[in-house]
């Protein structure tokens, strides 16, 4: 028969043989194993459930012209009275962005006024794509604007009485606009006083061909980093004032990195534990069994092959007491992010490995010492069970 | 005269204050049967494991096989004992968990390959052939001596150790099992060294020496 195969029967049956104690070490080392594979899941999911957020509450950073003023105060992004208009260059901002590296997402911005029946009318350039994908609360009555169309807030759809379908005439510094009104839109915020149209066509309209006011990035990043991405987009355009948006998702990020704490210390607490009764139990069962080690080393095998089959075994159990480490810690992630934190909890592959890492590193851990200590001793005081 | 199988020259062993055994000079011719007698503490396992290459000595010269045991390295000591030794207990020392057959089989595991055809054949020359599948704790004190029996002559040793192997024994396990050590020396044609404390047992042997606080005080040739 296969020497390996063989090797594996006999630890089988040497686990079994103790059964209680093994079923004891093994579900030790799953619970350690699972408590900070699931806290680690949880902590995975809730840090991109706030990513999300980050996405749902919009930009993290605005970058306007360096006259223009960004009133944070207000919550919104207000673009401040301008006295003088001034404006970003489209292929800077471009150009800008590629060279700081910044992964993000972003929505190009231009604001101005139109005349519409001898009054100016709020107007503001979108790529009404981006829109649908970067501010997915917005709700349109009516349809998405194709070319030279136009979606109208819903307070001035009111005040002008004007429906999706209607047709309007709007004056540019170029001459007049056509525009066919698809759709109105509400968001509960100032949009709702606006009218979008697509930026080149506004840009045209305006006599503003490339030029932006505003710029808004979904930066992929938080806290510090977040803040080193405004620094390095700020080098990269001197004139222009890059600004971070503060957020309800700031704070859900300081919830998180005491939540994270938390768990590092009870997964600490938990791994600590277990490590000790693992030990004990480890200890316990090779003292135990120092007459059988030196009956090994007395008819033949060497410290190191003794010391393996003992090893072998250790990592048997951690490796059965990950893999159920993983599938209990999964379970236990689903249930904390759903009942706790009203989510749901990634599937994360890779967590099988960290699960089954922090078992096989408990078990073995726990067995090293006792065994260190047997196997110095010659096989004739192992045999008399010393 | 044969070659000599275990030969020493002021062997020694001592166990900081006490010692165990005085020097002491021995030649073993090969294929002899020797028995070795001698009150208890009198030093008769602590020179069977040093022949046995589970100990090691304090000073002098200890050849076994033509192998100079004081110059191998703990690992070295440990494939002397696989390749050359084969070891009875006088506590058996079975595996609880493996079963008569598997602890035969662990024997070959450290020696070279398990190889359950050659294990069933060894319990069956030793009378087991239906208790391979049981375990130590199913077996009696005979049968598991036999067991022990099987698994020190699995890998055909040419020095086969036993320290009071029937010491736990009653008489007629006693001698079915030394009847058994003689069939198997017959046809195996090795070296047998054994302690025990009973004359009867020793008389099976060639020749006994007497051990009396480590030093050798006596032996005798028990036939020509
Ligand atoms: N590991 C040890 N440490 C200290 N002294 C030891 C050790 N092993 C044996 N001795 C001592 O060496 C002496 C000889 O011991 P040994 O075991 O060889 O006796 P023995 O003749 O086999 O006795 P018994 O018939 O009781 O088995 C004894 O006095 C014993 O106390
Ligand atoms: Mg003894």
């Amino acid at each position: 028969m296969n020497r390996r195969r063989w090797l594996l029967k006999m630890m089988f049956q040497a686990l079994a043989h103790r059964g209680g104690r093994t079923v004891l070490l093994l579900a030790v080392l799953a619970m350690a194993s699972s408590l900070a594979t699931a806290l680690w899941i949880v902590s995975l999911s809730m840090e991109r459930r706030i990513a999300e957020e980050v996405r749902k509450y919009g930009a993290n950073l605005v970058v306007v012209p360096q006259a223009a003023r960004l009133d944070v105060g207000s919550g919104g992004l207000n673009f401040g009275s301008i006295a003088e208009p001034s404006y970003l260059g489209q292929s800077e901002v471009e150009r800008a962005l590629s060279t700081s590296g910044i992964t993000s997402e972003r929505s190009l911005h231009l604001r101005g006024a139109l005349r519409y029946q001898n009054a100016d009318l709020p107007a503001e350039g979108v790529d009404f794509a981006e829109i649908r994908r970067l501010f997915p609360w917005w709700q349109v009555k009516g349809a998405w604007p194709a070319a030279g169309e136009a979606v109208l807030g819903g307070d001035l759809a009111t005040r002008l009485k004007l429906k999706p379908g209607d047709r309007i005439e709007l004056a540019g510094t170029a001459g007049p606009i056509p525009l066919r009104i698809s759709g109105t839109v509400s968001t509960g915020g100032e949009e709702d006083g606006l009218l979008f149209m697509a930026l080149p066509e506004l840009q045209q309209a305006l006599g503003l061909t490339g030029q932006l006011s505003q710029v808004r990035l979904m930066v992929t990043a938080s806290g510090d980093s977040l803040k080193s991405a405004a620094q390095s987009l700020q080098r990269q355009l001197p004139s222009a004032k890059v600004n971070e948006v503060r957020q309800t998702a700031h704070t859900s990020e300081g919830l998180l990195a005491k939540v994270k704490l938390l768990m590092m210390l009870v997964t600490a607490v938990v791994l600590v534990s277990a490590g000790s009764s693992v030990t004990g139990t480890m200890s316990t069962t090779v003292l135990e069994r120092s007459k059988e080690i030196g009956l090994m080393k007395a008819i033949g095998g060497t410290r190191l092959e003794v010391l393996l089959i003992f090893c072998a075994e250790a990592a048997l159990l951690g490796g059965a007491g990950g893999v159920a480490g993983y599938l209990l810690g999964s379970g236990i992630a689903h249930f904390i992010t759903r009942t706790v934190f009203a989510a749901s909890a990634e599937f994360i592959p890779w967590m099988g490995a960290v699960s089954l890492a922090v078992s096989l590193f408990l078990a073995l851990l726990g067995s090293v010492g006792p065994m260190v200590s047997v196997f110095k001793l010659d096989p004739v005081r192992s045999l008399r069970g010393e | 005269m044969a070659v000599a199988t275990i030969e020493t020259s002021g062997l020694t062993r001592s166990y900081g204050e006490i010692c165990a055994l005085k020097p002491i000079d021995l030649s073993v011719p090969e294929g002899e049967w020797l028995s070795v007698m001698g009150h208890s503490g009198s030093g008769k396992s602590t020179l069977m494991n040093l022949v046995g290459g589970l100990d090691r000595p304090t000073a002098g010269a200890l050849v076994v096989g033509g192998q100079d045991l004081s110059t191998l390295t703990e690992d070295g000591l440990a494939r002397f004992r696989r390749e050359y030794v084969g070891i009875i207990f006088q506590q058996h020392h079975l595996v609880p968990y493996l079963s008569a057959l598997e602890n035969v089989m662990l024997s070959q595991y450290f020696h070279s390959v398990p190889d359950e055809a050659e294990a069933r054949h060894a319990l069956e020359r030793v009378g087991l052939g239906h208790r391979l599948k049981n375990r130590p704790g199913e077996l009696s004190g005979g049968e598991q001596q036999r067991v022990c029996i099987a698994r020190a002559i699995i890998n055909s040793p040419k020095l086969l150790l036993g320290d009071e192997p029937t010491g736990n024994l009653d008489h007629k396990s006693t001698l079915m099992v030394m009847e058994l050590l003689k069939e198997l020396r017959a046809e195996e044609r090795f070296t047998v060294v054994m302690v025990t404390h009973n004359e009867e047992v020793a008389a099976w042997g060639d020749r006994t020496i007497y051990l009396t606080d480590g030093v050798l005080v006596r032996e005798e040739r028990t036939r020509s």
